[in-house]
């Protein structure tokens, strides 16, 4: 891309400005070239190359790939267990949701569905990500705006997730949590009602960031009306999940393609027009009490219904007595030895999922053996990358941060 | 001995140097400290978090500042290859004692032999002075020969010509209600319950978001934004240079707060200065400092509230809004003296 000094050949760079120690570079008549990133406060794991008129961007141009990490071809020389905690690298984060596609492919090359308690554990650990998630984005957010309550509230308000997916799964990040046939570990005594205490709880805070920041006169005045990105293009871009909603679309792929036990549960996705900046905050908070809904109906169903195994009997069947008499005690399935050598039938799968970020989704091909042949995945911040390029010009220097937290961009997911 | 006592006494009690170094740097040095703790402090307790708490628990974290304040002095200084060196230098040093001069022209008491320098004009000659540091703020970032230095630096000129007009303006609606330049005549006309934030509370208001948009204090810090001009003018500094650079802003605050109280919240007022140097110096001087302590606090609080509005934005709200605001207060003043308020 141009703008980089290369060291290796006869172009070690530019000095058209003749500045004494320094490279410089004509861009155009009164362009001043600004690069945001990959070690700017202002940038995540990447960078955008600006070229600004005065204070207005006229250019901006998203440079992936400081974070890649081949995953896909990782993949390849690892079993098949073995991608569920590489793929969780993504998006640590949002763990469950980023794998879960990936499980459900190979369950499906093998034909065999988790069973129906795993599906319900599967949608409440997504769940509990989703808001995690929301919330570490509305952190971010809130410092890019200068707005340090806003950065300090949802970090600490995400712990009260973080901890309950801690509990459920023994780990507060990569939760590993759902495996081919079902999940790891049946929800721990006591853990539905506290929960639905951080349901009450996150209820009440989401009015406070209303007040403090979704209302906040500042805020709004920075936000409204900046970074719109219209329907059409939108479409165009092939953008997803919140971004793509709160532009006037109506797509979820919980609706539109619901998985696990989506179609039993009742939830609403909002959808908002406008399509600004304003309107992607909104859209969040949003979906967040859409979450907490679904996680309610959750903790009912798993309180109504008695602990049944939540592995599918092709795996379960082969777990050893003592195995069992564990699960009986404390609800943990540990994992048997036939993960490590299981084999895939030949065949292709695709798969997807709602993650906090948009659609993910995966395409698996196996050739019979005990890796995959191949492993495609489309994320959903690689989508919402693009769109930095067709809706950051025209702006003014102080939208980059806006735009920038308010797409909730998370590199790590975008390169793999 | 006792001979030399009272000498040693009696020049650092001479009014110009302990106005200047007692008043204008090492108290407003420890009103800073205090400020910045405050500041997070409450911030924390806004945030649901402890704040600076493991260098002092006994005092609530009371030394951190001591000790980021060292940290800065034992830091290394670099010097970039490419900055223009002299201005990279004196600039941050000039913008720092220019920002404490203005004390000198502020009067603590209304006892002649007190006075540093003649008060008859010192209304405007603290504004004059307190309006020159920034330009030194610009030239540090010219000399770093950095992008975003030189970002930082237009964004502080573009806010200069934005808040200096209302500032001034506000500020010498006190000279337009009391007819005089004079500011010991400006406090004495204030005593009672007379202030000028009661008679005259638009100028007050544009004062003070004036002083907020000087001192790069939120919603407006934006010169040093740190997520697209990193440090802004400041970018390339390190060490005690850096710090001197931040300490600077803050003095500033603390001397437009100064220039505030005795401007709008009465100075010395309610109490009346006696005679003698603790009774006639000492006291109104503290209760000047307390006076403008408050008002520090109050400026800092905002950073817990507010995020910070875009350039534009704020540019916007200085010529649209505190610029009329600053000339309705003018007029006010005018009306308040015709009317014979005073």
């Amino acid at each position: 891309m141009s703008g980089i000094i290369r060291t290796q050949g006869a172009q070690v760079g530019f000095n058209d400005l003749k500045l004494p120690g320094m490279w410089s570079r004509k861009i155009g008549k009164d362009l001043y070239e600004i690069f945001i990133g990959p070690q700017h406060p202002g940038s995540g794991h990447m960078r955008i190359v600006i070229r600004i008129d005065g204070d207005v961007i006229v250019e901006a141009d998203p440079d992936m790939g400081y974070v890649h990490r081949t995953m896909e071809k990782l993949s390849e020389v690892r079993t098949w267990i073995k991608g569920i905690p590489l793929f969780e690298r993504m998006a640590i984060h949002d763990a469950c949701n980023v794998t879960l596609p990936y499980v459900r492919a190979v369950e499906k090359l093998m034909d065999i569905e988790a069973p129906e308690r795993a599906k319900y554990l599967r949608v409440l650990l997504c769940e509990i990500n989703r808001i995690a998630a929301f919330l570490y984005g509305f952190g971010i957010f809130g410092v890019f705006l200068g707005h340090s309550t806003m950065y300090m509230w949802p970090f600490g308000d995400r712990e009260v997730w973080v901890e309950l997916a801690e509990w459920l799964t023994g780990a507060r990040l990569t939760h590993s949590y759902p495996v081919f046939g079902g999940v790891r570990r049946d929800v721990p005594a006591g853990f539905t009602d506290a929960l639905r205490k951080a349901i009450r709880y996150m209820r009440k805070r989401l009015e406070d960031y209303r007040k403090i920041f979704v209302d906040n006169p500042v805020i709004r005045a920075r936000l409204e009306d900046v970074g719109v990105i219209p329907k059409n293009l939108a479409i165009e871009l092939g953008i997803t999940g919140p971004n793509l909603r709160a532009s006037g679309v109506k797509y979820d792929v919980r609706l539109n393609h619901p998985y696990e036990v989506y179609d039993q549960l009742d939830f609403e996705i909002p959808v908002f027009q406008e399509g600004d900046a304003y309107a992607r905050v909104w859209q969040r908070v949003e979906e967040i009490k859409q979450s907490l809904n679904i996680l309610e109906q959750v903790a009912d169903w798993l309180d109504k219904h008695p602990r049944t195994p939540i592995l599918h009997d092709k795996f379960w069947k082969t777990a050893p007595p003592l195995y069992k008499k564990i699960f009986e005690e404390t609800g943990r399935a540990k994992l048997g030895a036939v993960y490590a050598i299981m084999k895939v039938p030949a065949g292709k799968a695709y798969e997807r999922a709602e993650t906090a970020r948009g659609e993910i989704s995966y395409y698996v091909e196996s050739n019979g053996g005990n890796k995959p042949y191949r492993i495609r995945i489309h994320s959903a911040s690689a989508r919402n990358a693009l769109v930095y390029k067709y809706i950051v010009p025209g702006h003014r220097v102080m939208d980059l941060p806006a735009i920038y937290g308010s797409i909730d961009y998370f590199p790590p997911e975008a390169d793999r | 001995m006792s001979g030399i006592l009272d000498a040693i006494i009696k020049i650092i009690t001479w009014p110009p140097l302990w106005q200047l170094v007692v008043l204008g740097l090492l108290v407003p040095l420890g009103v800073v400290i205090f400020i910045l703790w405050f500041e997070r402090k409450t911030a924390a307790r806004v945030q649901r978090r402890i704040g600076p708490y493991h260098v002092s628990p006994k005092i609530a974290g009371g030394l951190q500042l001591i000790a980021d304040l060292m940290r800065y002095m034992f830091q290394e200084v670099i010097i970039p290859k490419t900055v223009d060196k002299f201005p990279f230098i004196v600039a941050p040093l000039a913008a720092l004692i220019l920002s404490i001069v203005p004390v000198v022209a502020i009067p603590f008491t209304s006892i002649k032999a007190y006075f540093p320098i003649d008060m008859s004009y010192s209304l405007i000659i603290s504004l004059a002075l307190l309006t020159l540091s920034p330009l030194f703020i610009i030239l540090s970032g010219w000399a770093s020969n950095n992008k975003f230095s030189i970002i930082g630096g237009m964004r502080e000129a573009y806010l200069i010509t934005a808040y200096e007009l209302v500032a001034v303006l506000a500020f010498l609606s006190a000279g337009a209600i009391t007819g005089s330049f004079n500011l010991v005549d400006i406090v004495e006309a204030q005593s009672g319950v007379k202030w000028f934030i009661i008679l005259n509370p638009l100028a007050f208001a544009a004062a003070f978001i004036g002083v907020l948009l000087s001192t790069s204090g939120f919603p407006f810090e934006i010169a040093e934004s740190e997520h697209e001009v990193v440090a802004g003018a400041f970018t390339e500094y390190s060490g005690l240079v850096y710090g001197m650079n931040m300490g600077a802003a803050y003095l500033k605050r603390m001397i437009f707060s100064i220039m505030i109280t005795v401007v709008f919240l009465g100075g010395w007022q309610p109490y009346t200065p006696g005679e003698g140097f603790i009774a006639g110096y000492l006291v109104p001087s503290i209760v000047i400092l307390v006076k403008a302590t408050i008002l520090m606090m109050i400026f800092s609080f905002f950073r817990a509230v507010y995020g910070r509005y875009r350039l534009d934005q704020a540019l916007d709200i200085a010529w649209k809004i505190l610029f009329p605001l600053a000339v309705l207060g003018f007029g006010l003043g005018l009306l308040e003296a015709y009317l014979g308020i005073i």
